[in-house]
């Protein structure tokens, strides 16, 4: 890559909608008029036309494709973490454009400046006084092109918007677009004069997804397709921001049981008592495997959390944020693999009648159960 | 933080979900342990009704009475205030304890109910008493406190028993087990078998227990059944008819079944007939067995048929007569016996007798009156001086061949007539008249014989009076008419229905001979057998004819004491043995009253087959192991191991049974329906564990049951998941079976998301678009239709080896049974690792403290 000077590009793709620059504007469209949940079959139809899109760009990759709806659904923050040339931007561009929202794009470079990303205040002239101008964070979805190069300064900048959604310059604070997502994608390969994001930051983002290559098919038939034109230019919005907003605040209100909160805690400290990890799953990562889990249950149609949907975030959610041990490392581990195992060896709450007895006991009635069952012999199989 | 709202909604569903499944009749919540309780005393206390002819009369039956309810009363108390399972049983015990020192041991307690540090000592003397009881006497024994302390608490614990099998595990049809357990003392012991009464109480018992759990807690399986199995009633026909059959034929196949013929029943009776210490009382039992067995062979030089003698009785005192033994006076060494009395008759007979006992097994040894010398006994022997009877110190009659010398004096009528003279040197047990006599034997015998002077006259007068035409000799008549046995009340019983066997016969003419004052006694032993056609070489004696004599023979007679001439038999049965000519009527002559010695003795069809002449008859299996003790006792023991071996076999079976059940019973007494789920949930787990695809702890609800669904349990052999297109080619497993692995699959999907809403689901989702689509075909079928569908599914498809294994040994149970054994182990490596590292920690400890000091 030739090396920029000063080449932030603010690409607003997607111009004339959604992006107020003004801070004011984003926190009333937050806090003013909350949007109403969905019902399953228009959440279902919705996703299902986010994703048909997504997957007339990308060939092969539903999976990922699914993933990274689900943080945008999740309110997470996505890392595409791969090779050069396997669509990892393609397919950031792709999530954006489908959705009728604003978006940003910034490549970062090692010379790239906070304010670039955040937004500075200049001194109008005529009317005499420093007005705020947004930076490329100002949109409901930021890409961020390879987040490695940048200085570690504009990395944080960027981290902390995503955290707090919000931006603070001269002591004012502006708030951000209500869906607000960064994707960014890294380079694992080319380490040569990058900043590696630590684990404090890596932790911000949801998700990591390896895009991986297509399979043969795949890229055959992304070989005839993409001779043209790019796919990407077919791609129409499917949704609004509004539909989203409200895809968000259905996922917000998927349940969650006791027993599926007790089985995210348990994998999360199962990964920080494994013996191969050097540092395990932090609490905010349980927080947001949670939410990715009930995304996921919301995407299959459920309105209530399996420990299944933990299992199917969990690898994605975890990997990025947990160090290996060296030893482990040495043998052949990856953060997946091991994750992987811990799942593997942690049990699963089976246990039925007598702790959901326990559990749904009337508290008040002060009676145990009037049939005369025993309650020995429902051993549990977990052991 | 949601349990609240989720709280009022169980509770309003409550009310129409169990609407249904009430009973027509609407007892109160509050009504269903005390229903039970009543079914349980009721079948119970019927059952006990078979007791009767174990246990004499019906006193015994009120202490039963008041425990059965007692205990089952305090067990629905229990219910009622909801203690926890596990205590009912537990307080039942308690109740059976307490009013049981109530019913026994008022005096040796506190407070009359709560047993004390006297109580122990009290009960070993009651059990003691039941022991003796059991040991000594025969059906039906009296009933003393130690008995009846022994049938309460064992019918406590089968309320107890019963109680447990029909409420907490569910399995009313099981319960019969307990009643069986009643019902399998008389049916071993009596021999009319378990009686009507008894039937009937135990059979409408039972049925009031399960039309009382199909009403309180009806089995959503037998509803699903009936409804999927209109032929049920073809079937139990069916099943019965074949049952029935094979208890006919059965019987006649397997040897054992001796006891008894069909009207009355045919037991099995392994242990053989019991011939111990008093036989008195299996004399009734030997002679009704229909084979002869205890089999002896005698060859003799006496002219006249002869009697063997095992065995007297003597004292008519008491409820039940036994052989009074005399330990004490009793002398060693049957070589030289000694009659002790002068005999004045001019002419004695002397006799020389072998006899070879076989099998017959008794620690009375049989020889003709009066022995003078036993010889070729093996073992230590003992005599006793006032009877003459011969008993084994430290063995028994069986495989003894010995030779007896034995003499009698010459009777005549005039001698006997002559021997007037008062009777002197005579104990006084012989001539004391019985305490309690009844009044009819005394009104009897003064009015027989008040027209006769002498004693010999006397005793003529009572003979012709039991000989004459009045009397019928019946071996089942006593039985039915409940004076089976021996004793004055059974005597009564006998002149007031003057039918009876030679029990009877003789006892009555030697009790109306003591109140005449002549001293008396029975003599329990045969009568004279028949010729076996064989002859024994006897030393000194040539060869004389052989004789055999078995149970059949069995006989008892009186023997009267007249002075000067000593103990003199007689025979007031009519039709049995052979009257010697002293003691014949001369009006009679004697003429047809010594018939065969056989008549009467088979009930009414057709003479009795004689046995095998040459060899011994074959012993019945078991008949050997029949020991001089062998009373009901190893009797009882025999069939409680018996059903504990069958218990232990099926155990696991019905363990498991026992686990389906109460999962799949629908919650009746208030529980919302949605607890079925979680139910069905695990038995759903185990259901797969049984068949081989064991439920793994980290895999999650979904991915145990995709797992499930595509193992080879549920699907065909030709490996495709056989839907659609695919199962219309599989001709060779028949759309039959491939049509019900298919719905047990959609099954276990139904069951799977049932669970998973119901696990991991909003407690208060009503139906809306987010809980999905339901399977049309399995939307509407309850969890327990479910798990029949997957139970039937999985049986199909399994092999032979795994149906069994599945049914019998069912690996759910076993590795939880596994698990439990292991507890001590695992506790023992537990304790063991903890002293490991504590050790290891001192010893740290101490190694750095070593290596300070030094240092420092």
């Amino acid at each position: 890559m030739e090396p920029h000077r000063r080449t932030a590009i603010n690409e607003v793709l997607q111009s004339g909608h959604g992006f107020a620059g003004g801070a004011a504007h984003s926190g009333h469209q937050l806090n003013g008029h909350k949007p109403t949940a969905l019902d399953a079959v228009a959440f279902r139809a919705a996703s299902e036309r986010i994703l048909t899109a997504i997957n007339t760009v990308i060939d092969g990759k539903a999976e990922a494709a699914k993933l990274a709806l689900t943080v945008l659904l999740a309110q997470g923050h996505l890392l595409l973490e791969d090779v050069p040339g396997v669509g990892k931007t393609l397919l950031a561009k792709t999530l954006a454009r489908t959705i009728d929202c604003s978006v940003s794009r910034i490549q970062f470079t090692p010379d790239l400046l906070p304010s670039d990303v955040t937004g500075v205040s200049i001194y109008n002239q005529s009317s005499r006084q420093f007005e705020f101008r947004p930076g490329a964070v100002f949109a409901n979805i930021v890409i961020g092109d390879e987040i490695n190069r940048a200085s570690a300064k504009t990395q944080s900048a960027l981290l902390e918007c995503m955290e707090e959604h919000q931006v603070t310059v001269d002591g004012h604070s502006y708030g951000l677009a209500a869906p607000f997502m960064v994707v960014a994608t890294q380079n694992p390969i080319e380490m040569e004069g990058t900043y590696p994001l630590p684990e404090a930051q890596r932790d911000r983002f949801m998700a990591r997804i390896s895009m991986g290559y297509p399979d043969k098919d795949s890229e055959i038939e992304m070989l005839e397709t993409h001779q043209a034109t790019s796919p990407l230019e077919r791609v129409t919005a499917v949704v609004t921001s509004a539909d989203v907003a409200a895809m968000i605040a259905t996922v917000q209100q998927v349940f969650v049981s006791q027993s599926v909160k007790e089985y995210t805690v348990a994998v999360g400290r199962a990964t920080r008592d494994s013996a191969m990890l050097r540092l395990g799953a932090s609490p905010r990562s349980m927080l947001q495997l949670l939410r990715a889990a009930k995304a996921t249950a919301a995407l299959d149609g459920r309105d209530f959390v399996l420990p299944d949907d933990v299992v199917a975030v969990a690898e994605s959610v975890l990997a990025h944020r947990i160090i290996l041990d060296r030893k482990a490392a040495s043998t052949g581990e990856t953060p997946q693999s091991v994750i992987r195992g811990v799942l593997a060896k942690l049990p699963v709450s089976q246990e039925t009648a007598d702790s959901a007895k326990a559990h749904r006991q009337p508290a008040g009635s002060g009676q145990p159960a009037p049939r005369t069952g025993r309650q020995a012999p429902e051993l549990r199989h977990s052991r | 933080m949601t349990l609240t709202p989720q709280r009022q909604v169980s509770a309003e569903q409550r009310q129409p979900q169990t609407e249904p499944y009430r009973g027509p009749k609407r007892f109160g919540a509050g009504a269903y342990p005390w229903v039970m309780a009543g079914a349980v005393a009721v079948s119970v206390c019927g059952a006990a009704l078979s007791l009767n002819g174990v246990l004499r009369g019906w006193a015994w039956y009120l202490p039963v009475l008041t425990t059965v309810v007692v205990v089952s009363l305090a067990m629905a108390l229990l219910r009622t205030v909801r203690a926890q399972p596990v205590l009912v049983p537990l307080g039942g015990l308690a109740s059976l304890v307490l009013i049981l020192t109530f019913t026994f041991f008022r005096r040796d307690s506190f407070a009359w109910f709560i047993p004390s540090d006297k109580t122990p000592a009290a009960l070993g003397r009651l059990l003691r008493r039941a022991s003796e009881t059991v040991l000594a006497e025969s059906s039906p024994v009296a009933p003393n406190a130690g008995i009846v302390l022994v049938t309460c608490a064992a019918l406590g614990l089968v309320v107890i028993l019963v109680d447990a099998l029909a409420l907490p595990l569910g399995m009313p049809a099981t319960s019969g087990l307990g009643l069986l357990a009643v019902l399998v003392v008389p049916a071993m012991i009596k021999p009319q078998s378990v009686g009507l009464a008894g039937f009937l109480g135990a059979a409408a018992g039972y049925l009031v227990i399960l039309a009382c759990s199909q009403w309180f807690a009806p089995d959503a399986r037998t509803q699903a059944d009936t409804a999927r199995n209109p032929g049920q009633v073809k079937r139990a026909a069916l099943t019965g008819s074949v049952a029935l059959v094979g208890t006919l034929l059965l019987q006649l196949v397997i040897p054992g079944f001796d006891q008894g013929t069909f009207p009355q029943g045919s037991r099995l009776n392994p242990w053989g007939s019991s011939n111990g210490l008093n036989p008195m009382i299996s004399l009734g039992n030997s002679l009704r067995s229909p084979s002869g067995d205890g089999r002896i062979t005698y060859a003799t030089n006496a002219t006249a048929p002869l009697y063997l003698r095992s065995v007297t009785v003597d004292r008519f005192d008491g409820e039940s007569w036994s052989p009074d033994d005399r330990d004490s006076t009793r002398r060693a060494g049957p070589g030289r016996m000694d009659v002790g009395h002068q005999i004045l008759a001019p002419e004695q007979v002397r006799q020389i007798t072998a006899v070879n006992t076989g099998d017959f097994t008794s620690p009375y040894l049989p020889a003709p009156y009066a022995p003078e010398a036993v010889n070729g006994l093996t073992g230590r022997w003992s005599w006793d001086p006032a009877t003459l009877s011969i008993k084994g110190t430290d063995t028994n009659s069986r495989n003894q061949q010995y030779l007896v010398v034995s003499s009698s004096p010459k009777l005549t009528t005039e001698l006997l007539n002559e021997s007037s003279a008062p009777v002197q040197g005579v104990p006084e047990e012989f001539i004391r008249p019985p305490a309690n006599l009844p009044e009819i034997v005394r009104t009897t015998a003064d009015s027989v014989t008040q027209n006769s002077g002498t004693a010999y006259a006397k005793a003529m007068a009572i003979q012709r009076y039991l000989r004459a035409g009045d009397f019928t000799y019946s071996l089942q008549s006593p039985v039915q008419g409940g004076y089976d046995g021996n004793g004055l009340s059974v005597l009564a019983d006998f002149l007031t229905q003057k039918s009876g066997y030679c029990i009877h016969f003789a006892s009555a003419m030697a009790v109306m001979a003591r109140v005449e004052g002549i001293p008396s006694r029975i003599a329990v032993g045969y009568a004279p057998g028949r010729l076996t056609g064989a002859t024994v070489s006897v030393a000194g004696q040539g060869a004389l004819p052989e004789f055999e004599v078995d149970a059949r023979d069995a006989h008892a007679w009186p023997e009267l004491y007249f002075q000067g001439l000593g103990w003199v038999p007689f025979e007031p049965t009519p039709s049995r043995g052979w009257v010697p000519p002293y003691a014949q009527d001369p009006s009679s002559g004697g003429t047809s009253t010594n018939d065969g010695n056989n008549d009467g003795l088979v009930p009414s069809g057709g003479p009795t087959p004689p046995p095998a002449t040459e060899t011994p008859a074959l012993p019945l299996p078991g008949t050997g192991e029949a020991d001089a003790g062998s009373q009901p006792t190893p009797l009882l023991f025999g069939a409680a191991a018996a059903l504990v071996l069958v218990l232990v076999a099926a155990s696991p079976r019905l363990v498991r049974g026992s686990i389906r059940a109460r999962r799949l019973r629908r919650p009746a007494s208030g529980r919302n329906g949605q607890d079925a789920v979680p139910l069905a949930w695990s038995e759903l787990l185990d259901l797969a564990a049984d068949y081989g695809v064991p439920p793994v702890a980290s895999e999650t609800p979904r991915n145990f049951s995709a797992r499930l669904r595509s193992a080879p349990a549920l699907n065909t052999d030709d490996g495709g998941v056989p839907q659609g297109a695919a199962s219309a080619g599989t001709a060779s497993t028949g759309g039959a079976d491939t049509g019900i692995i298919d719905a047990g699959r959609r099954a276990v999907t139904a069951l799977t998301s049932d669970f998973e809403r119901h696990q991991y689901g909003r407690p208060d989702a009503g139906e809306s678009e987010w809980n999905g689509a339901r399977d049309q075909n399995t939307g509407n079928q309850t969890p327990a239709q479910q798990i029949a569908l997957v139970r039937k599914a999985l049986h199909r498809n399994a092999g032979l080896m795994a149906r069994l294994r599945a049914d019998w040994l069912p690996p759910s149970v076993m590795s939880r049974w596994g698990w439990i054994a292991g507890t001590p182990f695992r506790a023992v490596r537990g304790v063991a690792a903890r002293v490991r590292r504590a050790v290891a920690g001192l010893w740290n400890k101490a190694r750095d403290g070593v290596r300070r000091l030094r240092e420092g």
